[in-house]
């Protein structure tokens, strides 16, 4: 039953520290991160992801963080692309509205993390989605949270309470 | 034995069970492990973007039949249904245990909206959902509410205008990354959204000649737009931006839109019709979707996100007022349309249409103001003498708004630009109505010009613009000159090149330079009073200037020895330094000092 029309469907993993992550979070941080992670998923060419305006899609490698770090196969979906966009249409008006990101428990990765699920049954790498309970289970992040909660990050343009 | 199993038998043929699919009495939810192998009722998880239930289905279900229960709990038609488990489709044909379906396991629908338009009409409904060519949705500013996702024939070029008028606008993104002096944006973006909300104010805009005729001139456009890094950065990954900024009959058939309202109006009925005509093709409302997303969103969501309201708010408005734009006559020196808004600011400009505070004047481009005219000058038509001295007062008094100014990022690549393409330059200051009736002054101002550039980009030059001391004293100086002027006008051909005349107008009015904008008027202001006046009297000079200039030096060496040694520090070097070569003319509007 593939013959339905296979996609293949891929994580791109972006640090959006540039690297900074690695090098100084055991020094802030008390342990190590080797990023701060964010995602997206590609398929049906384009990339899409989750940031403080909503779901947000764009060509692969769109937005300012360019190439991405990593990519992780996620394998394949016979879910044809509009069946794909009505199933984002539906998330956009609900759990994944723009006024619902936040930076710790529903963020780009949660995002990432559920379409990946749906297309195709995996969920993404734990190292990534358990980047914010690490951060909280350091001192130096719970003294942050509330800075940080108010933070969104837009990667694909403007951000609010500007960051990169 | 016929037993029923499930509602539809067609499992079973004629009662008879197959080998791998159980009985299951309907409506037993415990695991009934009956005769064959399974046959049981399982539970399976249905997800869809919104919510999720549970439903119990025989294991050896058809999909058919569990969309029926679907369709039954979640009031949907079954063909509206579509069944995604483990990245496939399950087809009507398909039986759940073929796909693994299994109990406790989450099964994920999704439910079709009724028909084509219900989907077309969704991605509005779905605000958030966006796409964003590289950076567009970030500089949204620079353009037009030009919102129709393209027409089949002219497709890109109305789309498109957004997207490269908001190439080189930028505000959002410059705040974002925290570059431009927060402060100014804000109040930028202000006055942007009180341009967009405010139609009149934009076709007062558009009616402005200089307006015009920077629009009409596709190569400055393009210029200028091609010099924003992220426009740049658009274009790499949009060959279709860059083949439609190259193509000179689109860009004025673009300009041409952006300046007139009313042909936009008309343009975006056509496009209309034809938008529904394509539908009717075959394959036609894909490509009209794929339009959509692809370039219709990001712009909606950028217009949207810097105006937080209908990007078609403003056009409507605009059809009120949309009647050809007439060019009126010239008027004062413009302030710089480009300009750092705190330039040229409402506050001088009698009603301050902006009624903002003083910087929104600075207008750096937005959607409906690509051009980033200052609706409270231009508006009002205030381009008189009184508005261009309390321009002056207004910079001196607030210095801040220069510093803001000059330090916008988007200003400096501007200023850039025009200095490294000095007839790009000139022909933007040609277009300037001041010029118009005055060749000499032309002429002069474009020998200066690359001078004048080069000034521009003098930090040091910039500083002491910023500086209201400096102003000050620079205004000082320029009344001093034109008291000695009527008092003993022959001492002053020899200091007072056309310089003068050329300065402040070519500093101010179309100079994209324009960081300048608040600059040269400002330097001019004590000028001719701020204007036209002042020009006529200037433009004597220039007369007189080729030939005094040279000679200049030789009537009065102190007086000279003094400029000199302002300019040189205005200059700082650069420009004048060596004798006084002048430049600095666009601060002290003396300038144009030949050599001593």
């Amino acid at each position: 039953m593939d013959q339905h029309g296979s996609f293949p469907v891929k994580l791109y993993i972006y640090d959006v520290s540039r690297g900074m992550a690695r090098q100084l979070s055991s020094l802030m941080l008390g342990r190590q991160l080797d990023g701060i992670w964010h995602t997206a998923i590609v398929v049906h060419g384009k990339e899409y992801f989750f940031g403080g305006e909503g779901i947000n899609s764009c060509s692969l490698g769109g937005t300012p963080l360019g190439e991405p770090d990593s990519i992780v196969d996620l394998g394949h979906t016979e879910v044809p692309a509009d069946i794909f966009i009505e199933y984002l249409t539906s998330l956009a008006e609900s759990t994944y509205r723009g006024d619902k990101y936040n930076l710790f428990e529903h963020n780009c990765n949660t995002f990432s993390n559920e379409l990946a699920q749906f297309l195709t049954d995996k969920k993404i790498p734990s190292y990534i989605t358990d980047l914010p309970s690490d951060i909280l289970s350091t001192p130096f992040g719970q003294a942050l949270r509330p800075l940080l909660d108010s933070i969104t990050i837009n990667p694909g343009g403007s951000n609010i309470t500007g960051q990169r | 034995m016929t037993r029923k199993l499930t509602p539809d038998a067609s499992c079973s043929i004629g009662g008879v069970k197959m080998a791998d699919q159980g009985a299951a009495d309907p409506g037993n939810n415990n695991n009934n492990k009956a005769e064959a192998s399974e046959g049981t009722i399982i539970k399976v998880t249905v997800k869809t973007p919104k919510d999720k239930e549970e439903i119990a289905i025989a294991e050896d279900a058809s999909v058919t039949q569990f969309k029926e229960e679907i369709s039954r709990r979640f009031k949907a038609k079954q063909d509206q249904l579509v069944l995604i488990f483990a990245g496939k489709i399950l087809k009507d044909g398909d039986s759940l245990s073929q796909h693994g379906i299994k109990d406790g396991l989450t099964v994920h629908l999704v439910i079709k909206t009724a028909h084509k338009a219900g989907e077309g009409a969704s991605p509005t409904a779905s605000s958030s959902t966006s796409t964003q060519a590289g950076t567009s949705s970030t500089s949204s500013p620079g353009t037009e509410p030009s919102p129709t996702a393209g027409s089949t024939g002219s497709a890109p070029p109305p789309t498109q205008t957004p997207n490269i008028l908001t190439g080189f606008g930028d505000l959002s993104s410059l705040s974002g990354l925290g570059m431009g002096s927060a402060n100014f944006m804000e109040l930028q973006q202000q006055m942007q959204r009180q341009l967009m909300s405010n139609p009149e104010m934009l076709s007062q805009i558009m009616e402005n000649p200089l307006v015009q005729n920077m629009m009409s001139n596709p190569d400055l456009m393009r210029q200028m737009i091609m010099a924003n890094p992220q426009m740049q950065q658009l274009m790499e990954r949009n060959p279709e931006i860059s083949h439609m900024l190259n193509n000179p009959e689109l860009m004025r058939q673009t300009m041409e839109l952006a300046r007139n309202p009313a042909m936009m109006q008309e343009m975006m009925r056509n496009q209309d019709r034809a938008l529904s005509n394509l539908e009717s093709i075959p394959g036609g409302y894909n490509a009209l979707r794929r339009m959509y997303t692809d370039i219709q969103e990001p712009m909606f969501s950028a217009a949207r996100e810097q105006f937080g309201s209908n990007p078609f708010s403003a056009l409507g408005g605009n059809s009120e007022s949309g009647v050809q734009p007439s060019r009126t006559e010239n008027r004062e020196p413009l302030p710089n349309p480009w300009g750092p808004p705190n330039s040229s600011n409402p506050p001088e400009s009698g009603g301050s249409t902006t009624g903002s505070t003083s910087t929104t004047g600075g207008t750096n481009p937005s959607v409906s103001n690509p051009l980033g005219i200052n609706p409270g000058s231009l508006g009002n038509g205030m381009f008189n003498s009184p508005g261009m001295q309390s321009l002056l007062q207004q910079i001196s008094d607030n210095p801040q708004l220069m510093q803001n100014m000059l330090s916008a990022p988007y200003m400096r690549s501007m200023m850039q630009s025009l200095s490294q393409n000095p007839e790009l330059a000139s022909q933007v200051l040609m277009n300037n109505p001041l010029f118009a009736g005055n060749p000499q002054l032309q002429d002069q101002f474009r020998a200066q010009l690359p001078v004048f550039l080069q000034q521009m980009q003098n930090p040091e030059a910039l500083s002491v613009m910023t500086n209201p001391r400096a102003m000050q004293a620079l205004m000082q100086i320029q009344q001093g000159l034109q008291t000695l002027q009527t008092e003993a006008p022959g001492l002053m051909p020899s200091l007072m090149p056309g310089g003068i005349p050329g300065m402040p107008t070519g500093g101010i009015p179309g100079m994209p330079t324009g960081g300048i904008p608040g600059m040269p008027t400002g330097g001019i202001p004590g000028m001719p009073t701020g204007g036209i006046p002042g020009i006529p009297t200037g433009a004597g000079m220039p007369t007189e200037n080729p030939a005094s200039s040279p000679s200049s030096a030789g009537t009065n060496t102190a007086q000279q020895q003094l400029m000199q040694q302002m300019l040189q520090m205005f200059a700082g070097g650069g420009g004048g330094g060596a004798g006084g070569g002048a430049t600095v003319h666009a601060y002290t509007g003396i300038t144009s000092f030949t050599p001593a």
